[in-house]
């Protein structure tokens, strides 16, 4: 009981801490919400794909658990369907050309992206180092880092990618 | 289709993409995909674009 409230402390911790980091960088304009009517028309096609695969990845964590038995902890299980919603959101809106904002400096999210790429796929390389990562034959919440971080760095691939194809593509100004 | 017309309005002006998706408050992306055909621009940014380069309506999106 003690360790689970201690986990419950720990998450709601890192979500504020989070959430702090998140206010921080609005506050810095690093980050901002300014798109034009392409972007958030493009941006409201991403929202459904990632709902839409959202529920499916919900589906099928919940078929899985059905047909094999407990795989994973609830917690991973919610971190994996997540991921696989909000990557799906973000690839589509790089395609779309409706990822960053008016007012954001691509180099500085990117740069951000590849910090916190590095900072969860290391802790999830450590926690696969020591071994908990997976506890009596089920995936434990520690690999949500990893997940994460190999999360964030398909978005970074796909937004190099995009833009190296792009700028080949588009009219020399 | 692709728009020729505000392409070349815009070249005529000496104007880059991305000055005049400064000017009207749009995307250099958006820019370029209303010249290039793929995106219909709403009447309140043809509007805009019209007034920035000095063009009416009929002379930019009319066919």
């Amino acid at each position: 009981m003690e360790y689970q409230l201690g986990v419950a402390l720990g998450l709601a911790a890192g979500i504020g801490a989070g959430v702090l980091v998140v206010v921080l960088l609005f506050k810095k304009r690093i980050l901002s919400c300014t798109f034009d009517e392409r972007q958030e028309r493009a941006r409201g096609v991403a929202f459904k794909y990632g709902f839409f695969s959202l529920m499916f990845a919900l589906f099928l964590y919940g078929m899985l658990d059905m047909v094999l038995g407990p795989w994973c902890d609830a917690m991973t299980g919610a971190v994996l369907c997540l991921c696989a919603g909000v990557t799906v959101f973000a690839v589509t809106c790089i395609v779309k050309d409706a990822y960053l904002s008016l007012k954001e400096n691509p180099r500085t999210i990117m740069t951000l992206f590849v910090v916190i790429s590095v900072v969860n796929i290391s802790l999830g390389v450590v926690h696969i180092l020591d071994g908990d990562m997976v506890e009596n034959g089920i995936l434990t919440f520690r690999c949500t880092n990893l997940a994460v971080g190999i999360m964030i760095t398909v978005v970074l691939a796909v937004y190099i990618v995009n833009h190296l194809l792009r700028d080949r593509g588009e009219e020399a100004e | 289709m692709k728009n020729l017309r505000l392409k070349s309005a815009r070249a005529a002006m000496d104007m880059s993409q991305q000055q005049l998706a400064d000017d009207v408050g749009v995307s250099r992306q958006t820019i370029n995909a209303i010249e290039k055909g793929d995106y219909n621009p709403t009447i309140k940014l043809c509007i805009a674009i019209c007034r920035r380069l000095g063009k009416t309506l009929d002379e930019l999106f009319w066919e």
